[in-house]
């Protein structure tokens, strides 16, 4: 749907954006990660056409993004703002109306998401009188209105409590049933875990990850495994001898753990089967992969300690 | 075009549900007419009789005037012509208030010229007019004719009384008209301050509270920035719309209730031998006769809209500037100050001119576009000679061209500094934003 292509962006003989290439597939969420000011927003920025890039282009179906385009994408930026003496619904209206609807057509919709979130009792109040937490449902009313093909979204669950987390996140998985594709710039790495399909990771301006949420856990894997079983520890401990290192261990009662270990020498997860077959009654065995939280954090690290050297 | 509308109806409906919008929109007249009522009251003169020295060179009045005696006039006659400058500083004369000149071509140029030292009232002009004409009247009658008076008033031609100051016969230094020009500048450089303020204000908000950059996703930076200014500037006529049928209708209104006698012909006869009226009449001032009868309004309001336009856009762009490129709101007031200074400099221009018209220096600041407005609105309350008139529509075109100008440099600054944020505002960033 949207492919950015080489994009470069300056400001101040500063790089904020080098040669940054991606593309977001039809029904997919593709997770923007990266710190602070990592150049995420301005990415944003460039491909909603709010700024322009120095270098590179962005096309939507192939061809090169122009205005018209823009009506097919819903943006939520991460400092969203409302009109205070507006209501919700002239507010709402406003925006719709702002991304080519008609009046009959924003209304119809804005009946629509009032009665989807049961917030239609809001629809004369003035958004000064809203908490935080409600002017964010309407900020992400005002962004889906009109039924945008893309979504992109900057820290969409910034705001919220967790039942607003989960309202919000079940809506952007049915956009995606829907075959509408998303881009989430957040920082809250468990709702990448749990709805990205993708997620690219930026720092510095400069692309470091891209691929499968997946994908990218099983390339920053450490040997790490989790075995769980019934009965003594120090039977277990011995059997393992000295060819595993017992990392870290969970103890659910007496007789029950949960151990995390690393393999030494060339074991594999065969060679730790056999050794604690006889000794224990093993419950489950995995390959432990890192959270994305972790593959964020030792990537960027990385990237530290290139530039130091 | 739909977006450019869109925003800009909403900028008038926001200022519409602002009650200090709304407030502005009745107060605002009613403390200019407040201050008409005023002023009209204040140069009021006190004085309660006016000596009149009739000069009658010919003796054509026979040194008489009226049967009766006049309420707050008194007359005495000369049988010789003094001239303006001999009339206002010989010590003979120094009683006298005004002077009548009766010379021998009144009968057939019907040409009579008043001289005042202080201008007189309306009713007191106008009874002394009323007790010359009906006097000439008689004679006429008595001389020429076998009519009686009321026949021969009904055929006869009437008289052109002309109004001097003694002074300034020539009218060289009367400033009157101009004033009401410099009003009416003060009003433009009142309003586009205001509205360039309002301009300034709801930039700065939408870039503080952060919904600009949910509308850069939908508008360009410059449709965004040409509702806004659109949709203030129609505000702005509205209220001035507003200001303009309130402030007529309480002229009116003073007309009928304070003046009422102006122009009802029937009523002076009446007045004056009524005499019971004349005190407080007596009270008048001078103004009236300009706020009712001098003023051009139809092309003064006319150009007012036009340089009010035009100057709205041209200031309006500065404003702009500077709400789309302030980090913080204290930050940007700083750049309030020159703006503010420079419409004062326009107010002062306006004060010049008045004073001192028809110099290099005034010409120049007409055609300069932060100072035209004022000057513009005080030469066209002096009028333009023939053939001159082409500076007024020069003067507009530079001032909108310069606008037009002044707007594509906001555009650029607007488009480039919308969405910087918490930095501090140097002169130098203002300069580098107008050339991307």
């Amino acid at each position: 749907m949207i492919t950015v292509e080489n994009i470069s962006k300056y400001y101040n003989r500063q790089t904020i954006l080098y040669d940054i290439s991606f593309s977001l597939k039809k029904g997919e969420i593709l997770g923007l990660l990266g710190p602070n000011g990592a150049g995420k927003t301005t990415l944003m920025r460039i491909i909603n056409q709010i700024i322009p890039a120095d270098k590179g282009h962005v096309t939507y179906d192939g061809k090169l993004i122009q205005e018209k385009h823009l009506l097919e994408i819903g943006y939520l930026p991460e400092e969203r703002g409302l009109y205070q003496s507006m209501t919700v619904e002239k507010h709402i209206i406003y925006l719709g109306r702002l991304r080519g609807m008609s009046p009959v057509d924003a209304k119809q919709q804005l009946d629509y998401w009032l009665d989807k979130f049961n917030i239609q009792a809001w629809r004369k109040k003035r958004i000064e009188e809203l908490s935080k937490g409600m002017a964010q449902k309407i900020q992400f009313i005002c962004t889906v209105l009109h039924a945008p093909s893309v979504l992109i979204l900057d820290e969409p669950f910034s705001g919220f409590d967790p039942i607003n987390i989960e309202l919000i996140r079940q809506e952007l998985l049915e956009f995606k049933k829907k075959g509408h594709s998303i881009i989430i710039s957040t920082h809250n790495m468990n709702s990448v875990e749990e709805i990205c399909d993708r997620a690219i990771l930026i720092n510095e301006g400069q692309k470091l990850l891209e691929g499968t949420i997946h994908d990218l856990r099983e390339q920053n894997k450490e040997g790490l495994y989790k075995i769980s079983f019934i009965g003594n520890m120090i039977a277990f401990a011995n059997a393992l001898w000295a060819g595993y290192e017992i990392v870290d261990k969970e103890i659910h009662s007496n007789d029950s753990f949960t151990i995390y270990l690393k393999m030494r020498k060339e074991n594999e997860i065969n060679d730790l089967l056999n050794a604690v077959i006889g000794q224990v009654k093993i419950t489950g065995v995995e390959t432990v992969l890192p959270s994305m939280e972790k593959v964020f954090v030792k990537t960027i690290n990385a990237q530290k300690e290139l530039i130091s050297e | 075009m739909n977006k450019v509308f869109l925003i800009a109806k909403r900028e008038v409906m926001e200022r519409f549900s602002n009650r200090s919008f709304k407030w502005l929109m009745i107060l605002g007249p009613l403390l200019i007419l407040g201050l008409v009522y005023l002023f009209l009251s204040t140069t009021t003169s006190s004085k309660k009789n006016w000596k009149v020295l009739i000069m009658d060179q010919n003796e054509i009045f026979d040194g008489k005037l009226t049967a009766s005696k006049p309420q707050n006039l008194s007359f005495d006659f000369i049988n010789a012509f003094v001239e303006y400058d001999d009339f206002a500083n010989n010590e003979k004369y120094k009683d006298y208030d005004l002077a009548v000149q009766i010379n021998e071509k009144i009968v057939s140029n019907k040409h009579v010229i008043i001289s005042y030292k202080e201008h007189p009232p309306e009713n007191i002009q106008r009874h002394l007019v009323y007790f010359v004409e009906r006097r000439l009247e008689e004679i006429m009658v008595e001389q020429f004719t076998d009519l009686s008076v009321d026949k021969f008033r009904e055929i006869k031609q009437s008289l052109q009384f002309n109004l001097k100051d003694a002074n300034d016969p020539r009218n060289e230094k009367s400033t009157t008209a101009s004033w009401v020009g410099f009003g009416f500048g003060i009003l433009i450089i009142l309003f586009v301050f205001m509205f360039g303020m309002t301009i300034l204000r709801s930039v700065a908000r939408e870039k503080a509270n952060r919904i600009v950059e949910v509308l850069l996703s939908s508008v360009k930076a410059r449709q965004l920035l040409t509702g806004k200014v659109l949709g203030i500037g129609f505000s702005a006529l509205i209220q001035f719309t507003a200001w303009v049928t309130i402030i007529g209708v309480g002229l009116y209104i003073f007309r009928l209730t304070l003046f009422p006698d102006m122009f009802s012909a029937g009523f002076v006869a009446d007045e004056v031998l009524n005499s019971t009226m004349g005190d407080g009449l007596a009270n008048q001032s001078p103004f009236v006769e300009l706020i009712y009868s001098q003023i051009h309004y139809t092309n003064m309001l006319i150009f007012f809209t036009l340089f009010f336009i035009g100057g709205y856009l041209f200031y309006g762009s500065f404003f702009a500037m500077i709400g789309a490129s302030m980090g913080s709101e204290s930050d940007g007031q700083q750049f309030v100050i020159p703006i503010t200074l420079l419409l004062f400099l326009a107010v002062l221009s306006g004060y010049y001119t008045v004073y001192y018209p028809g110099t290099t220096l005034s010409a120049w600041i007409g055609f300069i576009p932060f100072t035209s407005p004022m000057v513009m609105m005080v030469e066209l309350s002096n009028g333009f000679e023939d053939g001159s008139a082409w500076k007024l529509f020069l003067s507009l075109a530079i001032l909108f061209i310069a606008a037009f100008f002044m707007m594509m440099i906001a555009g650029r600054i607007y488009k480039n500094g919308i969405l910087r944020f918490n930095h501090r505002l140097k002169l130098k960033m203002l300069l580098k934003w107008t050339k991307k």
